[in-house]
């Protein structure tokens, strides 16, 4: 590769083009150079940065770190809302000094490889629920440390349309035969059941595909069990997709059979769009969905419950991700300032406060219940700990259920499409530490 | 389509009148099929367009609910001042412009020069080899060497726009020889022979002769350079590590969320992005149709 030098333009002679071309090169670097060093200086205050983009709430961030900032005169805490790959900033070293981020298995990359600071010494690491901080280790774990504070539990099941459910007198289900029948009711009455959006296959994959593994298996332990098998998962093997998620994909083949005609052909802001019509008694989908439809129709009366699989409603679960963990990256300059603004944002008043306005679930030990009413049917499930992290986020990238997914909506074969990932299972973990 | 003019009338009036008086003949008879094969050629970039003014003037919940085609009414121009303040756009734009203009003048010099080494020297074999090396890099994409990239740019102070720039040079660099070689074995050696003769050191050949002579050249790799700089995702996002300098498409990228759709602030974002290469297009159209054809047939 060329030398760096050379971009400038060389030569002495009097050539016009020569002069803009030099001179527009200077002025670039110039006006690198001169925005790089507006960082905040002459205060004695110290700088930390803090990486938080999750879109819907960098409002809410950014007054929360205002408040921080005005409340004490020694950390000035940057919020960092770039939507920039974390990856990039921990090859380049340029780590975030606090990261409130969406923890999934591939963040837990970085607590898997020892790239994040042991918090297990803070007050604060306490205060968490036991059940909760277990999501963090279901993907990965570091000797014995505890680098990763969950901040934010969004919890999912199915989202109902409550007039339409008083108006059909279907009361809220809480096993599958009910839901079965409550599904038959509908459709007899001209309403679809659940409504399809089988064209975005990762609502498939976090909707039938999580809900339906989630209510009949322990996930967390099943993969537990898979990843012990190894290489040696198969249609023999003591554990296996074969095996254990015949009775899921049965299951995810009824769910599919009360979904709309056209369900292949719609995405999800066309599900959306006609459950805020009213046009569909209900929807498998998370909080995230039902701000969406709020935005289409603010005065559909939308409620959740937890998606029965079995016939005993005590075992009823719901579907959790981490939407939201704190961590320090090991190695960052100002470490105590940093522990000081992450120990400001896991305090009750706040977390909590973010939580109750975020149609999310807190993750501390005698947190306040919930009082949105659109997500409060979970309550019951989070807080007997009956929740799970979807069987489908266990799955790297490189695994593509996605597109398995799609294949097994349209032909429902199931012994095929378990059989792939079994086989993929198989020969990556052959390579790699799954 | 020839008409056959007798040279004598020809000879008998002046060349404009002849032009003039050929004009409405050939206007009388307008070629339908192609016509309406053309207007249905535009319609698959204007439809698109619509769409993307409509939107950028809807509601959130027009935006949501609504077909694409409907017109918005009352028109929401918010959308425009609300992409503006979200994603910064004077600052990314300054960036986004910066960096295309580096890369543009950057890959013209760099390349030109290059090529002419190359190709006036095609028996040595040092020249050859480096030609092949050069065109060597167009099988390797971004992507396969972006971790060490972001490593080494870190390393040597790089990781802003002046390294983007730079690497968007190099990216370009194997294209630009390509299309530049081509076209200056088509120079005639006679032309730098005669220049020799007056006095002219290689470098004055090669400023005062060549280069002024490749100008369509430079105008088509200039064309190539400008809209891979411009509309380049990847490179700056990885590589920029302050994110107060990311170019325009990453800081669109924030629009661009799984859960939740904001198309019409992300399309009002998305043709301030657009409108400046529309415009140059719209000025330089007679260069850039050239110039594009030039590259698709080399």
């Amino acid at each position: 590769m060329p030398e760096v030098p050379l971009i400038t333009v060389p030569g002495s002679r009097p050539f016009s083009r020569r002069v803009l071309l030099t001179g527009l090169g200077l002025g670039a670097a110039g006006m690198t150079l001169g925005l790089t060093g507006c960082a905040p200086q002459g205060s004695s205050r110290t700088a930390i940065r803090f990486v938080q983009n999750k879109r819907e709430v960098i409002g809410y961030f950014s007054d929360l770190v205002d408040r921080f900032n005005e409340s004490q005169s020694e950390i000035l805490v940057r919020h960092d809302d770039s939507p920039v790959s974390l990856v990039a900033q921990m090859v380049r070293g340029s780590y975030p000094d606090v990261a409130c981020y969406n923890y999934n298995l591939e963040a837990s990359t970085f607590l898997g490889r020892g790239m994040l600071s042991d918090l297990s010494d803070l007050p604060e690491a306490a205060t968490v629920q036991a059940s909760v901080q277990d999501l963090v280790t279901q993907y990965a774990q570091y000797k014995d440390q505890t680098n990763v504070l969950p901040f934010s539990i969004t919890a999912a099941g199915v989202v109902y349309n409550r007039d339409l459910f008083d108006q059909n007198n279907v009361e809220v289900p809480t096993t599958w035969s009910e839901f079965t029948a409550a599904c038959g009711v509908f459709r007899d009455a001209g309403i679809i059941p659940i409504y399809g959006t089988f064209r975005d296959m990762w609502t498939v994959s976090q909707g039938h595909f999580d809900y339906a593994a989630g209510g009949l298996l322990d996930v967390a332990d099943f993969y537990d069990r898979l990843r012990d098998e190894g290489p040696s998962v198969g249609p023999n093997s003591e554990t296996s997709f074969q095996k254990d998620f015949a009775k899921v994909a049965e299951r995810m083949s009824e769910l599919f059979d009360f979904s709309q005609e056209n369900a292949l052909t719609r995405a999800y802001p066309d599900g959306n769009a006609a459950f805020a019509n009213g046009e569909a008694a209900m929807y498998l989908q998370g909080p995230w969905a039902i701000g969406e439809v709020n935005v289409i129709n603010e005065d559909v009366n939308v409620g959740t419950f937890p998606l029965p699989m079995t016939e005993d409603p005590e075992q009823t679960r719901a579907r959790v991700n981490l939407d939201l963990a704190v961590w320090i990256p090991n190695g960052v300059a100002h470490r105590d300032q940093s522990v000081t603004f992450l120990q400001y944002l896991m305090s009750p008043e706040v977390l909590n406060t973010y939580n109750q306005e975020n149609l999310a679930y807190s993750t501390l030990e005698n947190a306040p219940p919930v009082t949105d009413p659109r997500i409060q049917g979970l309550q019951e499930a989070y807080t007997e700990g009956r929740f799970y992290q979807g069987a489908g986020t266990y799955l790297p990238n490189t695994i593509p259920l996605q597109n398995y997914l799609q294949e097994f909506v349209i032909d429902r074969e199931a012994q095929p499409f378990l059989a792939k990932l079994d086989t993929d299972w198989a020969r990556l973990s052959q390579r790699t530490d799954l | 389509m020839s008409v056959a003019i007798d040279p004598a009338t020809v000879s008998a009036v002046t060349p404009e009148r002849a032009r003039r008086q050929k004009d409405p003949k050939e206007s009388y008879r307008p070629n339908w099929t192609t016509t309406i094969l053309l207007i249905l050629a535009s319609l698959t970039v204007l439809i698109p367009l619509y769409f993307a003014i409509a939107m950028s003037l809807k509601t959130a919940a027009e935006a949501a609910s609504g077909t694409g085609l409907s017109w918005p009414w009352p028109m929401q121009f918010g959308n425009f001042a609300e992409a503006w303040t979200l994603t910064d756009f004077p600052r990314a734009f300054i960036i986004s412009l910066l960096i295309s203009v580096v890369s543009v003048a950057g890959a013209i010099v760099l390349s030109s020069l290059a090529s002419y080494a190359i190709a006036r020297n095609w028996d040595h074999r040092g020249f050859r080899y480096s030609y092949f090396y050069l065109l060597a890099a167009m099988f390797i994409p971004f992507p396969v060497i972006a971790l060490p990239q972001i490593k080494l740019t870190a390393a040597v102070n790089l990781d802003n726009p002046l390294g983007v720039a730079l690497l968007h040079i190099m990216f370009q660099l194997s294209f630009s020889v390509l299309l530049y070689s081509a076209f200056l074995r088509s120079i005639p050696h006679e032309l730098e022979e005669s220049a020799r003769i007056d006095g002219a050191t290689t470098w004055q050949v090669f400023w005062k002769l060549i280069f002024p002579l490749l100008a369509p050249m430079n105008a088509t790799v200039g064309i190539f350079a400008f809209l891979a700089s411009w509309n380049d995702f990847m490179m700056p996002s990885l590589i920029t590590a302050d994110s107060r300098l990311q170019t325009l498409p990453v800081v669109q990228n924030i629009f661009q969320q799984q859960f939740n759709t904001e198309y019409n602030v992300a399309f009002a974002s998305y043709l301030m992005a657009m409108a400046p290469t529309i415009l140059v297009y719209i000025f330089a159209q007679r260069w850039v149709l050239s110039g594009v054809t030039r590259g698709a047939i080399k």
